[in-house]
């Protein structure tokens, strides 16, 4: 026998860190995988209803209808629209506090990062102010207003925001979105006891909270933060557990909201900040990215290249980047720190912060960031670390894997550097679909999962296929974290590739997968595809353009997804939504919706089977352009 | 023989072992997401009862030393297999007269749904690997296979 | 050792099968007027035409090789001589035995009414010699008459529909299915059977029937004057033990062939199982006995204990019936009755204990009912609609994972 805690971990498409996590002596998620193996077959088909005391109903054979008459039709569209709804609510909570920081920021003359990236809203907005801090003040105001307008009142941004015959088609449909927060409101009421029965009407308030979700909670949540805290710029990183330096306090963070950080990450590098850190044993402060935060780190890393070490991983490498005992403390603010950390945590001595009580761990300290207050804060979140730093530096030992991850890492992709890179044109990257040199896009978004043959195990086996059918692929979420820890994002990478994709990447000395950093970013990928689409002079869902969330994981990858089809996108998922009980449900969703939206989604489990399917949607889709 | 073993009181109710059931039996190909729930046709041969206490009782079909259902079967199609000591049933054989259904003492037969012409009855999932879907599907480890002496 | 069987149906095959087990060295021989192993609960299928003589066969494949039996068939007993131990075959052939089982079953009983037993169209429904000779005459005629509409009567029509033709049915008493039914389950297949284009006469009887010059009936009549006319006649009117060839024998008969626990006659080595006990008319009691007479044959003493007969299951155009233990009402009974579109359950009770379960639509997990009524098990301590008790209220399991009985229906 060894001091391992358990041999049965589940896969991980990253050998080193499966490995690794099976040889810990602490317990994670992927120790935990196989006795959750045996799912509810109810659950799974989302037949199984809770919303009253005469629940828990589940649909069968002989009992087609719960006890209040609810058929699996109802069941699952209820089921699906609270998820969505409350994904919805997630980003839109984001995008709230986003946009606050930026007013903030703006009303007390703080410092303007990406003057650019304001210009650029301020113009689609129609805000027309001399003044930088005016302007930007008035751009974060006009989000603000709209997420804050009753559901029976259109969104004003969302005509600004959106490609012109999108927005013509939502608008036949009757899907646009009243203020974002009051139509996450409107959902929950939708699906709750004995209200709404219809599957379709509930499926299309799943649409509507995807284009609210999509365009605030993603692309304009990418936007705002550009204008504070810097634009993407397109450089090499590394990424892995190598970026751990024990020389440093370290401090992991997790969420999906950048702008929290960004006092306290300007503060860890000032003089006197360093010099306590230096008494204290270390040579200074770093910041490990973990989960999306740290893909937006990573994706702005140019700016903070003295305080950021590197992405360490995704979701479910975070038990493991805490295992290396390399890390002092883990700042928190969102999804998805998982509560699986904190036995780690207590057992390694890690100190654990909120900074956002939506996300208050158990054993953590809550401190809520406070715009005002957040000098005090931050002075008393720094002593908290130097002190748990000193109290288990030596005696907690370290388990470092100086090896985990790659230098050469391909990051700072954005719609905007993607296109300075290519000579600030898409032409060059049209030319080439055209010429089928690049035989399509495919965006591989969304979280990392367990179960989906494993830890990122169809994410990185379906982009290996779709790179090697010389489709390009972009990412953006968890599924990036995985996908470069796993070398896909080095230029040698371009191996992999087809013949053609692998020349075009060989010549530009790029990697066939393009890291557009956190699952915010999905947004950035569909401005890229709208702006392609726009250069064409076409409809969104006629571009040879899929999206695979293969490993999606939580509610909000759902709202993302339900943006995707609003856009009219194919979508595949390697995991059905819950949502397989109801024929209603499945037929909307995966036939239906190409006459609605254009899109569609695909559920298969299977890489090389998924990856087939996407190449014929992207062959059909040349062929309509005929090319 | 190999008997599928009940530890009863860790039972939750949760009738995974029902439609794991149904899915090692579907005609369809597929897997358990496309399962048909409301289809009749998908029958379970395990059945979660409950006492007068409201405790579970998951009953399923014993492969008996003696089995009173091959004892009253005029058609031959029940036998008992003195290889394994399961109990299989031969739909094509069977005359649809339910005797078994009548003799077997605890109740673990029944006719078929829509057509009321064959017998639902446990086959250990033979053609499904030999592996009992209900055993692998059970989320407490409730239902668990067992070499015992007949 | 030299075993004797007489008779290929379920008692004496399971003997046959017991015996093997627990003397790999007998010698054992069938002897069997049939010429094929039969179910006799299946002819129906044959008359239908949805089987044929093979399909009939409930033995499991290569029975007789597999067990190392040696089969003489179609070959008629007519004299047991106990004394010289050996059986007197129709073609005068002796077969000596060591011990001896007589299953050779019961014969259809023709009422002695007019010539119904002297005409060339008039039969039982019993072997499948019988259903031969139906299916032949069936060939030319038309009109189809049934004496009695009980299991057997009305498995008869049942066929012949399949095959078209018109069938009235004669029943005495004032439903059919009298002896397993209630008159409101019973009015279900009566209607099932009208809607398929039997026509039903109850509470009759046949008072006369003249054979024609062809030796052939070609009308009924009944008690009530009524004439029938009918080219084709069935007659199920009950069996009676087959029995007749052990006369002289000095094999005790009353009923059928007098047997103890053990299924033992008053002579010697020579054991009966089946119908011709007169027992049970019932499948797996006529399978029980045959194992218990094996048993005992050699020299493993096993009484026969499980001897309930008042159970049956019906099975027409697809309404599932089952029904144990008594059906008629008395007094002091109580009558518990649940119906809807699907089903109709009546139980009678008396005393805190089942004595009756009519179910009838769904019988599905029902098999408990006739466990709970034979053992006369007191069920008033439990306090659960009648019709959902189950075994999961006396469950138990023993450390090989059988269920065993406990609370009130322990035994």
């Amino acid at each position: 026998m060894n001091q391992c805690f358990g041999c049965n971990t589940c896969k991980s498409a990253d050998k080193p860190l499966e490995g690794y996590i099976a040889g810990l002596p602490l317990e994670t998620s992927h120790h935990r995988v196989e006795n959750q193996s045996t799912k509810c077959a109810f659950g799974l088909q989302g037949v199984c209803c809770r919303l009253c005391a005469n629940g828990p109903c589940r649909i069968s054979p002989e009992a087609p209808r719960g006890i209040c008459g609810a058929d699996a039709d109802t069941i699952v569209a209820r089921n699906f629209l609270r998820a969505v709804a409350s994904g919805s609510g997630c980003y839109i909570h984001i995008v709230e506090n986003t946009a606050r920081n930026v007013k903030n920021v703006a009303k007390t003359k703080g410092d303007i990062k990406g003057v650019d990236a304001l210009d650029r809203l301020a113009s689609i907005f129609g805000i027309e102010e001399a003044d930088v801090y005016k302007r930007a003040e008035a751009v974060a105001e006009a989000v603000l207003k709209d997420l804050y307008l009753p559901e029976y009142e259109k969104m004003k941004l969302t005509e600004k925001m959106a490609y012109g015959p999108r927005y013509a088609r939502w608008k036949e449909l009757g899907i646009l979105p009243g203020g974002a927060k009051s139509e996450v409101f409107h959902g929950v009421v939708k699906c709750s006891t004995n209200l709404n029965s219809d599957p379709v009407n509930m499926l299309l308030d799943c649409l509507k909270l995807g284009i609210s979700t999509g365009i605030y909670g993603l692309v304009l949540t990418n936007l705002l933060n550009d204008i504070v805290l810097g634009e993407p710029e397109i450089r090499f990183a590394p990424v892995g557990l190598r970026v751990i330096d024990p020389d440093y306090i370290n401090i992991m963070i997790t969420g999906h909201q950048h702008s929290m950080f960004t006092f306290l990450q300007d503060r860890l590098t000032d003089a006197d900040i360093v010099e306590k850190a230096k008494k204290a044993g270390a040579k200074g402060f770093k910041l490990v990215g973990c989960t999306c935060v740290g893909q937006d780190l990573q994706l702005r890393g140019a700016h903070y290249t003295e305080i950021f070490d590197g992405h360490a991983g995704n979701n479910y490498t975070s038990e493991a980047i805490l295992a290396t005992g390399g890390i002092d403390a883990v700042i928190s603010e969102f999804n998805c720190t998982l509560p699986g950390i904190e036995p780690i945590c207590d057992e390694l001595r890690i100190k654990q912060i909120c900074i956002d009580n939506v996300a208050k761990k158990a054993n953590a300290e809550l401190k809520e960031f406070d715009f005002e207050n957040r000098p005090a804060v931050t002075e008393e979140i720094i002593s908290e670390v130097i002190e748990a730093y000193v109290a288990r530096r030596g005696s907690v030992p370290l388990h470092l894997m100086r090896e985990h991850g790659y230098d050469n890492t391909l990051t700072g992709v954005s719609e905007v550097s993607l296109k300075q890179f290519l000579g600030g044109s898409w032409k060059p990257l049209i030319d080439l679909i055209v010429t089928g040199d690049i035989k399509g896009v495919a965006g591989v978004v969304g979280c990392s999962n367990l179960t989906a043959g494993g830890h990122d195990v169809l994410t990185v086996d379906l982009v290996k296929e779709l790179i090697a059918k010389d489709i390009i692929v972009l990412t953006a979420g968890c599924s990036s974290g995985g996908i470069e820890n796993c070398g896909l994002m080095t230029p040698e990478a371009a191996q992999l590739a087809g013949p053609k994709l692998r020349a075009v990447c060989e010549k530009l000395g790029i990697p066939p997968v393009l890291n557009f950093g956190p699952c915010l970013a999905i947004g950035r990928l569909e401005i890229v595809a709208t702006e392609l689409a726009e250069e064409l002079g076409v409809d969104l869902p006629q571009l040879p353009l899929v999206l695979s969330a293969a490993q999606w994981l939580e509610e909000q990858a759902l709202a993302d997804g339900c943006y995707g089809l609003a856009l009219g996108l194919p979508l595949h998922l390697g995991l059905p939504p819950f949502v397989t009980g109801s024929k209603t449900a499945v037929q909307v969703l995966t036939e239906d919706m190409k006459q609605l939206t254009g899109g569609q989604v695909i559920i298969n489990g299977d890489a090389k089977e998924s990856a087939d399917i996407l190449e014929k949607i992207v062959m059909e889709k040349r062929h309509g352009l005929n090319i | 023989m190999k008997r599928i073993m009940i530890d009863y009181e860790k039972c939750d109710g949760c009738k995974n072992c029902s439609a794991a059931c149904m899915q090692a039996h579907r005609k369809t190909e597929g897997t358990i997401y496309d399962l048909d729930l409301t289809d009749p046709e998908n029958e379970s041969r395990n059945f979660i009862l409950k006492d007068q206490g409201g405790n579970y009782r998951p009953l399923f079909c014993r492969h008996c030393t003696e089995p009173e259902c091959v004892k009253s079967c005029m058609s031959g199609a029940l036998k008992k297999d003195p290889e394994s000591g399961h109990v299989f049933y031969d739909e094509n054989r069977c005359g649809s007269c339910f005797m078994c259904v009548m003799n077997c003492p605890f109740g673990v037969l029944k006719p078929d749904r829509v057509t009321k012409s064959k017998v639902i009855k446990c086959d250990f999932c033979v053609n499904a690997g030999g592996e009992p879907s209900c055993v692998s599907s059970c989320p407490k480890k409730a239902i668990f296979v067992e070499e015992v002496q007949e | 050792m030299r075993y004797v069987i007489i008779g290929a149906g379920t008692a004496g095959l399971e003997a046959a099968r017991t015996i093997r087990k627990e003397d790999g060295s007998a010698g054992i021989t069938v002897i069997s007027a049939d010429t094929y192993v039969h179910s006799r609960c299946m002819l129906h299928k044959y008359i239908a035409g949805e089987r044929d003589e093979e399909q009939l066969d409930f033995t499991e494949e290569n029975f007789w090789d597999k067990f190392d039996i040696n089969w003489m068939k179609g070959v008629k007993v007519c004299a047991v001589r106990p004394e010289e131990k050996v059986i007197v075959l129709e073609t005068g052939e002796k077969v000596s035995y060591d011990r001896l089982l007589l299953a050779n079953g019961a014969d259809s009983f023709i009422p002695p009414v007019g010539e119904l037993r002297r005409a060339s169209n008039v039969f039982g429904l019993r072997n499948l010699s019988d259903a031969q000779a139906i299916v032949k005459e069936a060939g030319h005629a038309e009109q189809v008459l049934v004496i009695g509409s009980g299991l057997v009567g009305l498995d008869a029509a049942y066929g012949l529909l399949e095959r078209g033709k018109k069938i009235t049915i004669v029943e005495m008493a004032p439903q059919i299915l009298p002896v397993q039914l209630d008159a409101h389950a019973a009015g279900a297949y009566q209607k099932l059977f009208e809607d398929a284009g039997v026509r039903f006469i109850l509470g009759r009887k046949a008072s006369e029937a003249v054979c024609g010059s062809d030796g052939k009936i070609h009308k009924v009549t009944l008690d009530n004057g009524e004439e029938i006319p009918c080219d084709l006649v069935i007659v199920a009117a009950g069996v009676r033990p087959s029995s007749a060839y052990l006369e002289g024998s000095g094999i005790a008969c009353e009923r059928g062939v007098t047997v103890d626990t053990h299924m033992q006659t008053n002579v010697p080595h020579i054991y009966a199982a089946g119908d011709i006990t007169g027992l049970s008319g019932i499948w797996p009691n006529a399978t029980d006995q045959g194992r218990v007479a094996g048993k005992n044959i050699c020299g493993i003493t096993e009484m026969y204990t499980d001897t309930y007969a008042a159970k049956n299951t019906i099975n027409f155009f697809g309404l599932v019936t089952l029904c144990v233990g008594r059906i008629r009402e008395e007094e002091g009974d109580q009558i518990l009755i649940k119906e809807d579109r699907s089903q109709y359950k009546r139980a009678i009770l008396r005393e805190g204990k089942i004595e009756g379960i009519l179910l009838q639509g769904d019988i599905s997990n029902s098999g408990t009912w006739q466990y709970l009524i034979k053992n006369k098990t007191d069920i008033s301590s439990i306090q659960k609609d009648i019709f959902s008790i189950s075994y999961a209220d006396f469950y138990h399991i023993d450390e090989t994972g059988r269920y065993q009985w406990t609370g009130t229906g322990k035994m």
